[in-house]
């Protein structure tokens, strides 16, 4: 199958001057599948854009290789099929529209063509009474969207985008939101990278989580979503000592109310076996509650456990 | 050819402060030649001239050696070169702004110079073609200051240009050997603009002109072949 975006065991290393190495990602291997909104998790540091900018071609990798639209990285024709948008953009100060048709005119679309694509893409991120401002005058936000703006100008079918939503208001977030869906019915491939977690649990199909320039996690959103949910099981007549012992050890999984109810997570899989531990020990489930986990404590739980691993050498 | 042309325009509106400061001297050296009378004053005339017509060969240096640095510094060069344009087109772009850069400042001094030395009685093609020297100069140390500016930062690819530039001024003085100039041919441009006076106006050669524009390619081609391994953005994380 042709991939959107390839990175094949990817490994980039950084060299200070006085030659000390910094691994900002370390055998990485991923594949986004065309027309799919792909979601980019990681902490600061964990080598997200670096994973980006080495699929632009800005950078080589120290081993590995990727492809971008079935091209090796760096195929500068293959990325007029490519619209990108970098985390703080830095534009040229000119007026929205002429920027826009400065962009255009680099991926080589004719002047005919810019004029009205230009008004276009601009009216697409809001920006259509703006398009005579100079962008220096501009807000943040509104620099973001032009830089969403100059993305899109060349119709491109993959969008990589780092931080799109950063900047913006919670309003102008609902408008790229909905214009990226629409993107992907337009059979537009998206390559999205956030801090924004409830935005990629809005928007993704997949979502791949990277720490410390590793994989640690890739999946459906619904599935991953789906894998981490817990359920909460209310119960009375059992001791913390009974608990510990027989029921759930781990003692961050469990907690006592005032009023003498202990109060139990476990995944979701666990349920039945944990009730029927209740029973055996004497105790008397009151309540069963699911409860649906958010991708942002998906997220710190799987980082964390990450961090955990590698300083306990299990990496 | 489109995108190299759209960023050698972009280079030359980003620069057009300098570029207008610049011109300030030409426009110095026009008021020269209209107070004081210019066959009167004629030699001084050409002096400034000359003085006037070194600036933006000095000014190439610049442009040539900050052009990359500043696109990294203000993070433009990733939305550039995130287009359908590779690196060599990129350089070539803004080799072709500073030479259109340097073109409207030799156009605009070979004007004043028409109009000035000419009428003091300076041959007025000598002037143009002087200025066609003016032009091969600054588009060699303009490319090679971006040669520099692809590994170095925009102060030592200055100097490190100012260097190979005055290199084979210096070896042909030790050696006594006038062919030394011909190496890198700025050295031979800057001595025919110097010898050039009003008894003497023809100096320089068009065999220089041609040789610093076969350097001008070989210099982007070596900028090419570095900055293509060379990593673009820097570490932000």
């Amino acid at each position: 199958m042709k991939f959107a975006l390839e990175f094949d065991h990817v490994t980039k290393e950084y060299r200070s001057f006085f030659g000390r190495r910094f691994r900002a990602l370390d055998g990485f291997s991923l594949q986004v599948y065309p027309t799919e909104i792909f979601g980019f998790l990681g902490p600061n540091g964990a080598g997200k854009t670096t994973a980006i900018h080495l699929a632009m071609g800005f950078m080589r990798p120290t081993s590995g290789s990727g492809r971008l639209l079935g091209e090796p990285f760096g195929h500068a024709i293959t990325r007029r099929r490519v619209g990108f948008l970098p985390e703080n953009l830095g534009l040229y100060p000119r007026p929205a529209e002429q920027l826009i048709r400065f962009y255009g005119a680099l991926n080589g679309m004719k002047s005919s063509d810019l004029k009205s694509r230009a008004g276009e893409v601009l009216e697409m991120v809001g920006l259509e009474d703006h398009a005579r401002r100079n962008v220096s005058r501009f807000s943040r936000g509104m620099q973001q969207r032009v830089g969403l703006a100059q993305a899109l100008v060349s119709d491109p079918e993959l969008l990589i985008l780092d931080e799109p939503t950063s900047a913006l208001d919670p309003v102008a977030r609902v408008g790229v939101r909905e214009l990226l869906m629409r993107a992907r019915t337009q059979g537009k491939t998206i390559f999205l990278s956030s801090h924004l977690l409830s935005e990629i649990e809005l928007l993704c199909d997949r979502v791949a989580v990277l720490h410390r320039g590793r994989l640690v996690r890739l999946g459906r959103t619904d599935e991953l979503l789906e894998s981490y949910e817990r359920t909460e099981i209310a119960a009375r007549g059992i001791s913390p000592n009974g608990i510990s012992k027989a029921i759930v050890p781990d003692r961050s999984s469990w907690n006592f109310d005032p009023d003498g109810m202990v109060r139990i997570a476990v995944p979701r899989d666990q349920q039945r076996a944990t009730i029927s531990r209740i029973w055996e020990a004497g105790g008397e489930v009151i309540s069963v509650l699911p409860q649906r986990r958010s991708l942002e404590e998906i997220f710190l739980e799987v980082t964390s456990g990450a961090d955990s691993a590698a300083s306990g050498g299990i990496q | 050819m489109k995108p190299i042309l759209v960023i050698a325009i972009n280079f030359v509106r980003e620069q057009r402060w300098p570029i207008l400061v610049m011109l300030l001297y030409v426009l110095l050296l026009a008021f020269l030649g209209l107070t004081t009378g210019a066959a009167r004053q004629r030699d001084d005339l050409l002096f400034v001239f000359k003085q006037v017509a070194v600036y933006v060969v000095a000014f190439s240096v610049f442009f040539g050696s900050a052009a990359i640095f500043n696109d990294r510094r203000s993070r433009r060069i990733l939305s550039v070169l995130s287009k359908s344009i590779g690196r060599q087109d990129y350089l070539s772009g803004l080799i072709l702004g500073i030479t259109l850069a340097s073109a409207i400042y030799s156009i605009a001094l070979g004007v004043t110079g028409t109009w000035t030395l000419g009428e003091a009685g300076f041959p007025v093609r000598q002037v143009w073609f002087l200025m066609i020297c003016l032009l091969a100069a600054c588009m060699l140390c303009g490319s090679v200051a971006l040669m520099f500016s692809t590994f170095l930062n925009p102060f030592l690819a200055a100097g490190a240009t100012a260097a190979l530039m005055v290199l084979p001024f210096v070896v042909s003085r030790i050696s006594g050997n006038e062919m030394w100039m011909w190496v890198i041919p700025v050295d031979y441009f800057a001595a025919a603009l110097e010898k050039s006076s009003f008894a003497v106006p023809d100096t320089g050669s068009w065999k220089a002109i041609f040789l610093a524009l076969g350097e001008t390619m070989v210099f982007w081609f070596l900028a090419a072949k570095i900055f293509s391994y060379m990593d673009i953005a820097v570490s932000v994380e």
